[in-house]
């Protein structure tokens, strides 16, 4: 074994020695023959003559021997590879056209995986998260008082029922399950920062010990943070700290007023933690959510009946994971006895089946990954598509060249090249294309990632994904192309190394004379069927993203601003609310060109929904959730809701006037007969005594809330300040009473709109702030941002897939005209006039297009079916879908035909027959 | 240069360069108009395959090869049995008997 190595060193690095030996030894013994022959009696010059024919080809022999040296791989990888280059530099179209394909193919592959791959499989950045369970498997939010028959989220005393009683966990932690629905006002005291909305996150003290975090500076939340009475305390992220305060040191230990209240900075968060959950805004600040009464001026926190929190906890080694599930549903259910929410007698059945999914906890609180999964599995799919049509393409393109260079093949076979040597040399080729194509790759999958996150999140401040492609998914593609270019590289070369010499030189290229093999062919209708799915799945969503948005959402965004406020995080209590929002009407409208003034609970086309159980006084049985606003006089035109019947809210609707209520349509199809009048009618809470709190004065068009998908829901809406006259709680306990934002309408666009707001505000009271300011028009477009990402990235492999097919079409007719040269110029010179001569061409084009789409509809038929969740009122393949898809494919192909077929009915007949 | 040459079957060539070697050192040419002149002309080794195997047996540290001047005065490469090759050269012997004796056999018993 050892002498073996030497031996190869030997050669490898005493290369040209060993090279003058091996000349040295064979010449030896060539003199050697001759003077054999001439010491039998023949004359020199026939000795050498004879000995030469004998030996045959020296250089085939010396071949044979660096081959059985074994030097030969090593010694020859690096010759191959320069000799490689040089063959690929000399035809820049087939090089530049591989390259192109294997790029956009390995590239857009790359950024969709490394996208999905960083969504929907990524662990947090914890210690060990393989250990870590949630307690729930929904994603339920953000604060209620339902009883799921699968619990998700949980109030207080629940979760300390159950951490209480399960040693199994090691740690179980708690965290605020809606934090980014309720942002907190954050401002560092004795600073000239203004007060700014921030994103806060309530959680247990164990929170950051349950995921094994140590702190980048300062300390980290313990127990003892989280007790009642204890002093206020927060850690900021890491990113935070560097953005907002560019790292500075004092920032721990020094006071923060968060809502107004004093808070004091602790520490640091580990650099790369975003949180429990991948979202576009992760935490700023974490604070305990014993501190929430007092900073968020909320009571849930301490309600057992309301649940609002996320439940995660690390178990510890060999935990039997379904008998612990059992174990918590068993503590669950009995606090619900206990809490009094449940009753062991007339709620049996609710209560049996109240239980909690254990899921793994490792990637955190899973809503991103429910949100965009469907969506990332199709663009993944779509992606991969697109790299089968681009290998293929790289099939198809190898094929060709393989082919055009067997008369090449035969004179190396013929000048004494081994077969194996060529094949080698072949394959460098290959694999040379394919790492030059993977490094292509590369690039533009860095670059598409960037343009992704981009995409995929265009209001997000910081998102905690990071947009280097995975190195796996890389290697995959890379892989993959390399099989292609090895399988598709190979076939034609060991045809051609098989070929007798002697026969493929006679024959010179009639050999294949029949034009593109059936296999490439095959190759091609493959990638039209392809192409022709991709187009249609480009058509299908864009025309979904068409009908989202053109919608009629039933309102007026045009010179429309939306400013979402917090006053209860700036210290307003419930009682000062009525005369800020008087201010806030007066100052708005004092503004130059503003010339109305809505102040709502919240808005249209936002993610945002408050509903309460409901009961008509007329109509006892019909009982249901309906959506609920507080809107002020001017919000109904702000908003450009029109009024059908009735009246809308004025300002004449005071805390003490008749409790009224105006209804979107919906609300009156759905509770009430079509022959009723709604106007005048009451309803309320359910119960006798509460059913008849508002009366309904008048009726709006159905104003599309939430999103354009969300139909069909009843909406009341009621004065900002009115309660209803029989309420028993204070009136400081409803939350209900706070604005979330004020419509500002305007007769012209107003530039500056947002810092202007921010000043008006700020002259009222410093600590209100914007909390997030948009153009309304901007407000709606954001509610498409996915689907545009589909509709755009979708297109834009569409496009791809119908480049990538032109081009290979347009290869194999291209390249069929050049092997036919010959036969058209026969033709020619024996009557076909050009025009015979291109159809023939086209017709070869043609079938293969026909072909395609033939096999490519009945695909694209099956795939609808999988993406028809996906789409907004599309049923299905529709004619104008059909037939623009297959109408866009068709002009690509009669492209990529066009032009060969009219270089082959320009051929010269004469310079034709010449060229043999 | 007519005559009944036989094919020679795979693998005999390395046996029979080893016992031309096995009776002392040779060059290349030296062996293979050993094995004719052994073979009463009935085998002859072709080049292009004789200088394969030797490289091959090299690598193999069946043969060792040295540079040295023939009587004529020139330089050439020597082989001889190296303690590997002669032990290799028993294995293959021992082998090539059992299979001629068995092929033998066959051939008699048909």
């Amino acid at each position: 074994m050892f002498s073996d190595l030497i031996f190869r060193l030997r050669a490898l690095f005493r290369r040209t020695a060993v090279e003058n030996e091996l000349d040295e030894e064979l010449r030896f013994h060539f003199d050697q023959q001759v003077e054999k022959h001439m010491r039998s009696g023949l004359s020199q010059q026939e000795a050498i003559r004879r000995t030469r024919l004998e030996f045959g080809g020296m250089s085939q022999v010396k071949e044979n021997c660096r081959e059985s040296r074994g030097t030969n791989l090593l010694e020859t990888i690096g010759a191959d590879i320069l000799f490689a280059l040089r063959q690929l530099r000399r035809t820049p179209a087939f090089t530049i056209t591989a390259l192109l394909t294997l790029a956009l193919g390995i590239g857009a592959n790359a950024a969709i995986f490394t996208l999905v791959h960083a969504v929907l499989q990524k662990d947090l950045p914890v210690a060990n998260p393989a250990s870590l369970i949630r307690l729930g498997d929904a994603n339920d939010c953000c604060v209620g008082s339902g009883i799921s028959d699968s619990m998700s989220y949980f109030s207080t005393d629940a979760y300390e029922q159950i951490k209480n009683n399960t040693p199994e966990f090691e740690e179980l932690a708690a965290m605020q399950a809606g934090f980014a629905y309720r942002p907190i006002v954050v401002r560092r005291e004795n600073s000239q920062d203004p007060p700014r909305s921030s994103s806060g996150e309530f959680v247990s003290g164990n929170y950051f010990r349950t995921f094994g975090l140590q702190p980048f500076a300062g300390r980290l939340f313990t127990d003892a943070d989280n007790q009642q009475g204890a002093p206020a305390t927060a850690v900021i992220s890491y990113e935070t700290w560097q953005t907002r305060f560019s790292g500075d040191p004092s920032v721990i230990g020094s006071t923060f007023r968060v809502n107004t209240q004093p808070v004091t900075i602790i520490g640091i968060a580990p650099r790369n933690f975003f949180g429990d959950r991948l979202i576009s805004n992760p935490p700023d600040y974490y604070l305990p959510t014993e501190t929430m009464p007092a900073l968020a001026n909320v009571t849930y926190p301490h309600d057992p009946k309301e649940n609002w929190l996320y439940i995660i906890g690390r178990v510890r080694p060999g935990t039997d994971v379904a008998q612990l599930q059992r174990k918590v549903s068993a503590i669950l259910r009995n606090e619900l006895v206990s809490s009094g929410r449940l009753s062991p007698d007339h709620d049996k059945i609710k209560l049996a089946q109240t239980h909690i999914t254990l899921i793994p906890g490792g990637a955190g609180i899973q809503a991103m990954q429910e949100q965009y999964g469907d969506h990332l599995r199709l663009l993944m799919a779509t992606a991969g598509l697109v790299l089968l049509i681009a290998c293929a393409n790289i099939a198809n393109l190898l094929l060709v060249r393989g082919i055009a260079r067997s008369a090449e093949m035969s004179v190396r076979t013929a000048l004494g090249a081994m077969r194996t040597r060529i094949i080698r040399q072949l394959l460098t080729e290959s694999v040379l294309l394919a790492l030059l194509g993977g490094i292509a790759g590369l690039l533009v999958a860095y670059a598409g990632t960037h343009m992704l996150l981009a995409l995929a999140f265009p209001d997000a401040t910081h998102i905690p994904l990071h947009a280097t492609p995975s190195l796996a998914v890389i290697g995959f593609a890379s892989a993959l192309s390399l099989i292609t270019g090895v399988l598709f590289g190979l076939a034609p070369a060991w045809n051609a190394s098989r070929t007798q010499p002697a026969d493929a030189l006679r024959s010179s290229s009639r050999t294949a004379a029949s034009g593109a093999s059936l296999l490439q062919k095959g190759l091609v209708v493959f990638q039209i069927a392809l192409s022709l799915v991709l187009l249609i799945a480009a058509s299908l969503f864009l025309q979904s993203l068409k009908k989202l948005q053109g919608s009629d959402m039933k309102l007026n965004a045009n010179n429309r601003y939306i400013v979402h406020i917090n006053p209860q995080a700036a210290g307003y209590s419930q009682t000062q609310l009525d005369a800020l929002y008087h201010t806030m009407e007066d100052r708005f409208h004092a503004l130059p060109g503003v010339t109305k003034v809505g102040i709502a609970s919240y808005t249209p086309m936002e993610d945002n929904n408050n509903g309460w159980g409901i009961q008509v006084h007329a109509h006892p049985e019909n009982r249901t959730i309906s959506s609920i606003l507080r809107v002020n006089g001017d919000y109904f035109d702000s908003v450009g809701t029109h009024v059908l019947m009735g009246r809308g809210i004025t300002e004449r609707d005071t805390p003490t006037s008749p409790r009224v209520a105006v209804v979107n349509q919906t609300f009156v199809r759905k509770m009430f007969n079509p022959s009723e009048n709604p106007i005048g009618q009451r309803f309320g809470f359910p119960g006798a005594e509460n059913n008849s709190a508002w009366e309904i004065v008048g009726v709006v068009e159905d104003t599309v809330y939430q999103n354009v998908r969300w139909k069909d829901h009843l909406m009341f809406f009621i004065p900002t300040m009115q309660e209803p006259e029989n309420r028993k709680d204070p009136i400081d306990k409803d939350e209900s009473l706070y604005a979330g934002a004020i419509v500002l309408a305007t007769d012209h666009p107003v530039d500056g709109m947002e810092s202007i707001t921010q000043h008006t505000l700020a002259s009222i009271n410093p600590d209100l702030t914007v909390v997030r300011f948009d153009t309304f028009n901007h407000q709606i477009a954001a509610n498409f941002t996915e689907e545009r990402l589909i509709s755009r990235l979708t297109m834009l492999f569409g496009g791809l897939a119908l480049l990538l097919a032109a081009v290979g079409s347009y290869g194999v007719t291209a390249y069929s005209v050049i092997r036919r040269n010959q036969e058209i110029g026969v033709r020619m010179a024996l009557g076909a006039d050009r025009s015979t001569v291109m159809l023939m061409i086209l017709r070869g084009a043609t079938i293969q297009t026909a072909l395609g789409m033939l096999i490519g509809i009945p695909v694209a038929l099956l795939c609808v079916h999988f993406v028809q969740s996906q789409l907004y009122e599309i049923a299905g393949l529709n004619a104008v879908i059909l037939i623009s898809s297959v109408l866009i494919l068709s002009v690509a192909a009669a492209i990529a035909a066009i032009i060969p077929a009219q270089r082959a009915s320009s051929i010269n007949p004469m310079d034709a027959l010449r060229m043999e | 240069m007519a005559g009944d040459h036989l094919d020679l079957p795979q693998g005999t060539l390395d046996l029979l360069i080893l016992r031309t070697l096995s009776l002392g050192s040779q060059h290349g040419w030296a062996i293979s108009e050993r094995v004719q002149q052994l073979s009463s002309d009935a085998l002859r080794i072709q080049q292009g395959s004789l200088y394969p195997a030797l490289h091959r047996l090299e690598r193999r540290g069946l043969i060792k090869a040295k540079w040295q001047t023939t009587e004529n005065n020139r330089r050439a490469k020597y082989y001889e049995l190296s303690k590997k090759g002669r032990d290799q050269l028993e294995v293959e012997k021992e082998a090539w008997a059992k299979l001629t004796a068995a092929v033998a056999q066959v051939l008699e018993a048909m």
